[in-house]
């Protein structure tokens, strides 16, 4: 393949020019091209940094940035590197790694071992997935040899053979492991006492990915590390590689739980690149079929671990789809993929999911195949995700980095820092939802100082179209906040079993692993459940079911797992290989009559088994011509507000409840149409309930008054056909305002929108907790019965909405937002007021959620945007919507809408 | 106090429904309790059935009561734990509630006078309680919290209440609301996977409730080694079904079961001549642990302060050389555990430095802890210690293949006493004697402990290890046969025979 060295083969121009158009015209307004600037590299000799023994065989000079963080590592301080892709990173902590061990005297002056054993200096190098464990010891031992030392860097986790694991533990300078693994290894840390004890660095790689749930598994898992380590006798210095995110060094601290110096001035040098922000165009009549039918199923991560199907596979475009005018961006960057690996332009496309990274590998090929007295060539293109063998992958890897294969088509698992070589152009299938992971993806393109090329293929989605018509969200403002969230007390309980299972609980873990009274009140109630025995004045011992580091699931945070298995009489002809599913998922995608697809076989959910003490759901494979599409109802019950504030008059809550979701019956949708062949069948599942944070906002009692005045003769607008009561123009509105919060939240925060959910209402108090009576119900029906019951008790009901927490015990994200509200608030209502759409109800833009489970009704945008209006306090006068009269005479239903 | 103490068998309807016949037969006789209880909270017929089936002693499962009948009373009266129905105040009582929701009546009667409590304590079992908790706000409670008060008020003599949503080995003092109730569990023992569990109960007038767990597959023709559930299926459909029948079978018959080889009938046959002789037998020509100077291993044991020990505040070695006995124990700093760390090894690495050392289980727990105190407390013997020779006759005996034991389970307690060894009979469990130690720790009042009774604990430990080691030295060895030849060597692991 050629390639100039200089310049790129195609610029973002020269792709526009030279795309096939077929029946359409240009549209100049369908994409937009902007330029980004080069960056020079700022350069320090080696030797201001490093003692000539590490300098001189450098063949290169440092970064201004590994300089600092190599001086504050010298300084003795714990630090955080946030900056590009191949900038470096790695080489920061392996070369504080050779200092530590040419200080302590296990390595010579001239490299050579100083002695066989090493119990005077150690690290630790902790991985989010295996694939990049393996790839950075290939980093290292790369670094160390180009400066001559005989380091020993070894991989330790599930897939070493065991007959090595006592060696690499007896011997290793450097272990390189991952999350999950060292949190089962602390179960029996004495057989690691050398490492521990002599233990003088933590590596903490790509440390931005461990947020949301992971994040705060990582936090505890370094909490109980840190533990043992102190007993060990091992003072170790923190070290974190992570890609830029908006609070690196609060990330970081919560995430050690100590203080960490930022070194973010990027000091690496960057080509120009062209970024084309590309929104397909208009379906036309013609399109094929498959387009309507496509499935935009997505992974949220794809590294490898139980997070296959992290989001819902219900990710139907239902509601969506009669808006969706423009060809799916599923269909369409395909197509700029293989047009720029027929140009040899060797190309990532990034895909929201392991399918989509199969199917557009087939659509690449079909286009040329359509095209083809466009191209002379005709690329080789695979897809890459961590759904895929080792070996595969890592064939893929090198035929890639060896120029044989000119596109990858991959999941996020090429986001992270493997090694595939130099690229020059990167295509994303969609906004990936985040500035911190689109700017990742992108600068996965470049070579050195050449130019590069970055195209940005929207979907019909909000976020895509927000991002679409306000580039400068993209390219002017911060990229999102990591959350990490060490107030959970679901996912600390789970970590302080396993600390008190690896050294006994005393006075001395406050407030180290928790402020003296959390650990108390957690200590007690441990005991009490019989799994702790002991007092923390004297030692509190483990006392529960063997092995709890085995229960921690670093992907989710409930405690009840369901195993996929295949079902007895049932034959396959290969081993059904399906990473168990937490209850709440299994009860929405795995109940009786579900068809799932996987791995290209699609399967039927013949049995699920909940009185088991391992509960499982039982799979069937089928061949049928439809999909499933589970419906949903969701109501909140006992909230109980913890702290609130006034904003223009509203009230906004933050405090804890129960969310009860009840997915309660599911259609049969045909496969190649889309055609509900059958409707709520039930499922037969009791609800879910899950305890959790949420944030609440009360409208105020005139502006309430006044909007349902105001919208009082809309209707059919709504979306809702028939009768329907004076306030559903207002409630629509509450509604369209609950969705666009929800919406826009990952643009304030790094927050996946599937981890919070909604609920407006018009009897926001009947949902409190009273009188420390709750709601126990057998179905959300009953739930919303007694709701109904006690909102014509009550006087002065109010309305509003509830976000809440979609993860049992919460993640923070509604406690962030409590926090942020006036920000997303103006977001929200921006996006509402501004769409193009021209809808009263809005669209896939603005107001439309895949997650709704009423079917995206009522909403309407104009009374939306009045609540937000006067919330931030730019609200027109109200007197002229008020009543003459005084308002109430009309009942207040009891609806709501999740 | 006056009254003994009496064992309760509690035995859950799974364990009751799965267990084959003889099992169960085996497991009440093994147990030999003064009742057995199932402690389910809906009506277990068949299990209910097989126990009485089982033996003769009487069965409690108050789900197969009539209406009306809803709360059982035993009373402890001459020696005998007997179903009363006429209401009369005996020293030690069992009253057995069908469900929670009798609490109230229950506490009902005793305030109206309609019963009387007994008068040194009440047992309570009750089927459908448990504990709640709640990871969000860090809460737990007993499901019937309230009802456990009143009841409590109102019986005034102290109450124990045993649950059975909890696991037997559960203890908790519950402080509600002025009164203080200990909780213990008595569901299927957890921690054993899939196994069907159960436990006896040892009730003390006191009020302590001692359980010992035990797994549905040590009983029966299961407690033979080399037969699993298949096996043991196999066998019962050959009428083989008790392990007397499995001693007055020939081998070569029962190596014609599907599935059995001929090493593998070789040693359920043996085994189950072993337990019913008491006397261990080799399978092996390894020789026992010994010093190169013929001296016998010296025999050790620890106590912590639990599982996850902060402190290993008892170390006693047995030297069956000149049958003397060493003890350590830490009565003044347990939070300088290095301190009796370092007097052990100071004395043992002088004088018996060239001895081998022998424990029980060691591998899995003493040795592993030892070395990590030694690590962190005293380094500067940690290469000394690493080159002691050091054995656990459990993994040689049992793990390791090299012997079968007498004993129904492979606990030393049930080896040894098989063996003949009687024992100081302390009455306390290793978990007991942890708990005592902590509550030292806590007060730091020494006075607290009966020292005495925890180190006679701990050396009788080491005693019955020396006891079993040398009913094993003196034991048969199982001839070798040519069986090896037999199997084609296809049998790797039983190559020994």
């Amino acid at each position: 393949m050629s390639r100039s060295d200089e310049l790129l083969g195609m610029t973002g121009r020269d792709l526009v020019a030279s795309f096939p158009r077929r029946s359409l015209t240009a549209d100049q307004d369908r994409v937009r091209i902007r330029e980004l600037a080069a960056r020079e590299g700022e350069y320090v000799p080696a030797s201001d940094a490093l003692r000539s023994r590490l300098a001189d065989p450098l063949p290169y000079e440092l970064y201004a940035h590994q300089a600092t963080a190599l001086d504050a590592l010298d300084a003795g301080e714990n630090v955080t590197v946030a900056t590009s892709t191949a900038s470096g990173k790695t080489a920061v902590y392996g070369l504080q790694i050779a200092r530590n061990l040419l200080d302590a005297g296990v390595l010579a002056p001239d490299g050579s071992r100083a002695s066989e054993g090493n119990d005077a200096s150690t690290a630790l190098a902790l991985y989010p997935m295996k694939a990049l464990t393996k790839d950075q010891k290939r980093n290292l031992d790369g670094l160390y040899e180009t400066l001559g030392l005989d380091v020993r860097v070894r991989i330790y986790d599930g897939d070493t053979p065991s007959a090595d694991r006592r060696a690499i533990r007896a011997e290793a300078d450097v272990i390189l492991t991952n999350f999950q693994a060292i949190s089962v290894y602390l179960g029996h840390h004495d057989k690691w006492s050398r490492l521990f004890s002599a233990l003088d660095l933590v590596a903490i790689d790509e440390s931005h990915t461990h947020t949301g749930v992971q994040g705060m598994h990582a936090a505890w898992i370094l909490r109980r590390l840190r533990r043992v380590v102190d007993y060990w006798g091992g003072d170790p210095q923190y070290t974190l590689t992570s890609a830029t995110v908006g609070n690196p060094g609060d990330h970081s601290a919560q995430l050690v739980g100590d203080d960490v110096t930022v070194v973010d001035e990027d000091g690496s040098p960057r080509g120009a690149r062209d970024l084309v922000l590309w929104n397909p165009p208009p379906q036309s009549k013609a399109e094929p079929d498959e387009s309507r039918a496509d499935i935009p199923e997505t992974d949220a991560t794809d590294t490898g671990g139980s997070d296959a199907d992290s989001l819902p596979e219900g990710a139907d475009t239902d509601g969506e789809e009669q808006a969706a005018e423009r060809v799916p961006a599923s269909i369409e960057a395909p197509r700029v993929f293989a047009h720029l690996t027929a140009a040899e332009i060797q190309t990532l496309l990034f895909c929201p999911s392991r399918k989509l990274t199969e199917l557009a590998v087939e659509r690449a090929e079909t286009f040329h195949a359509n095209n083809a007295a466009s191209y002379d060539a005709r690329p080789r293109t695979e897809p890459y995700n961590a759904g895929m063998g080792r070996r595969t992958r890592h064939a893929r890897e090198t035929e890639f980095k060896t120029g044989s294969l000119a596109g990858l088509a991959t999941t996020s698992a090429l986001e992270l820092g493997i090694d595939i070589g130099d690229l020059d152009a990167t295509v994303l299938l969609g906004y990936p939802g985040q500035r911190q992971s689109f700017w990742q993806r992108i600068g996965r393109a470049g070579r050195g100082a050449s130019r590069s090329l970055a195209v940005m293929v929207a979907d019909h989605r909000t976020l895509d179209q927000y991002v679409i018509e306000n580039p400068e969200y993209l390219l002017d403002s911060d990229v999102e906040d990591a959350v990490v969230d060490t107030d959970n007390n679901a996912v600390f309980v789970q970590h302080l079993r396993c600390a008190a299972e690896e050294l006994a609980l005393t006075e001395d873990d406050a407030p180290a692993l928790a402020e003296r009274d959390r650990l108390e009140r957690a200590v007690e109630m441990l005991r009490r459940s019989g799994e702790l025995e002991g007092y923390l004045d004297a030692a509190a011992h483990y006392a529960g079911t063997p092995r709890p580091q085995a229960d921690v699931s670093i992907y989710a945070t409930g405690d009840d797992e369901y195993r996929v298995t295949l079902a007895e009489d049932a034959t396959l002809g290969r081993e059904l290989d399906i990473e168990p599913v937490a209850k709440s998922r299994a009860f929405r995608d795995y109940h009786e009559g579900a068809v799932r697809l996987h791995d290209g076989q699609q399967f039927e959910v013949t049995a699920v088994v909940d009185d088991h003490p391992q509960p499982f759901v039982e799979l069937t494979p089928v061949d049928v011509d439809y999909y499933t599409q589970t419906r949903t109802t969701v109501n909140v019950v006992d909230a109980d507000s913890e702290r609130s504030r006034e904003v223009n008059g509203y009230t906004l809550h933050q405090g804890t409840g129960t969310v009860l979701v009840e997915h309660e019956s599911y259609d049969r949708v045909h496969i190649g149409n889309g055609e509900r062949l059958e409707q709520n069948i039930p499922t037969d599942r009791p609800p879910v309930e899950m305890q959790t944070q949420l944030c609440w906002l009360e409208v105020p009692d005139r502006v309430e008054t006044a909007l349902v005045h105001k919208y009082r003769e809309f209707g059919v607008e709504t979306g809702m056909a028939g009768d329907h009561p004076p306030q559903l123009g207002y409630v629509a509105g509450l509604h369209a305002a609950e969705h666009a919060m929800i919406k826009t939240a990952p643009l304030e925060l790094l927050v996946d929108k599937n981890d919070l959910g909604g609920l407006s209402t018009l009897v926001l108090d009947t949902h409190m907790t009273l009188d420390d009576e709750t709601t126990r119900a057998e179905t959300v029906a009953a739930a919303e019965r007694a709701i109904e019951r006690r909102a014509e008790t009550l006087n002065g009901v109010s309305s509003g909405w509830f976000v809440y927490d979609a993860v049992e015990g919460g993640l923070g994200f509604s406690r962030a937002i409590y926090e942020q509200f006036e920000a997303l608030a103006a977001r929200a209502r921006d996006s509402l007021r501004d769409c193009g759409c021209g809808r009263p109800n809005g669209c896939p833009a603005c107001t439309f959620d895949r997650n709704c489970g009423n079917d995206n009704k009522p909403l309407l945008r104009a009374s939306a945007v009045d609540v937000f209006d006067h919330l931030l306090g730019e609200g027109s006068d109200l007197e002229a919507h008020l009543p003459d009269e005084a308002y109430g005479g009309e009942r207040r239903p009891s609806i709501f809408y999740s | 106090m006056s009254e003994e103490p009496f064992e309760l068998l509690s035995l859950p309807g799974r364990a009751g429904r799965t267990l084959a016949r003889s099992a169960l037969t085996d497991a009440v006789e093994h147990a030999d309790p003064d009742g057995v209880w199932i402690p389910d909270a809906s009506p277990e017929p068949r299990a209910y059935a097989a126990v009485r089936d089982a033996g003769s002693v009487p069965v409690v499962h108050p789900q197969l009561g009539r209406t009306g009948e809803q709360t059982v009373r035993h009373a402890r009266a001459n020696g005998e734990l007997t179903r009363v129905d006429a209401d009369r105040a005996p020293a030690l009582d069992v009253l057995t509630v069908q469900s929670p929701a009798m609490l109230d009546g229950l506490a009902g009667s005793f305030e109206t006078g309609a019963r009387t409590a007994a008068t040194d304590r009440t047992f309570l079992v009750v089927p459908d309680l448990g504990v709640e908790t709640d990871a969000t706000t860090l809460s737990a409670a007993l499901t019937v919290g309230d009802e456990l008060t009143r009841l409590q008020r109102a019986t005034e003599t102290p109450l124990t209440v045993l649950a059975g949503e909890l696991p037997a080995g559960y203890r908790h003092d519950w402080m509600l609301d002025g009164v203080t109730v200990p909780v213990y569990g008595c569901g299927p023992p957890s921690g054993y996977g899939e196994t069907p569990t159960f436990a006896t109960l040892r009730c003390t007038a006191a009020g302590t409730v001692a359980p010992t767990p035990m797994r549905g597959d040590q009983f029966g023709l299961r407690a033979l080694a080399g037969i699993g559930a298949t096996t043991a299926t196999r066998l019962r459909e050959r009428g083989i079904d008790a392990r007397g029948e499995v001693r007055e079978t020939p081998v070569r018959e029962l190596a014609d079961v599907s599935g059995v080889s001929r090493a593998n009938a070789e040693r359920m046959h043996a085994h189950a001549e072993v337990l019913q002789s008491g006397t261990p037998l080799r399978l092996s020509n390894e020789t026992l642990p010994v010093t190169r100077d013929e001296r016998p291993p010296v025999c050790l044991d620890i106590e912590t302060d639990g599982l996850s020990p902060t402190v290993i505040w008892q170390l006693g070695v047995y030297d069956p050389h000149d049958d003397s006995y060493q003890s350590f124990i830490e009565r003044e700093t347990p939070d300088e555990p290095g301190r009796i760390i370092e007097a052990f090894l100071d004395w043992f690495l002088a004088t018996h430095a060239d001895r081998t050392v022998l424990t029980w289980n060691g591998y899995r727990f003493d040795y592993p802890e030892l070395e990590r105190f030694i690590d962190k407390h005293a380094p500067h013997y940690a290469d000394a210690w690493a080159d002691v020779w050091t054995y656990d006759l459990y993994k040689w005996a049992v793990r390791d293949g090299n012997a079968l034991l007498p004993g129904r389970t492979n606990k030393l307690d049930d080896v040894a006493s098989r063996v003949g060894f009687d024992g100081a009979d302390t009455g306390l469990t290793g978990a007991q004697t942890a708990a005592a130690y902590q509550q030292f720790m806590r007060t730091g009042d020494p006075s607290l402990l009966d020292w005495e009774r925890h180190e006679r604990y701990c050396e009788d430990d080491c005693r019955a290890l020396w006891r079993v080691y040398a009913a094993i030295r003196d034991a048969d060895r199982r001839a070798t046969t040519d069986t090896v030849t037999d199997t084609g060597g296809t049998q790797a692991g039983l190559g020994d025979f």
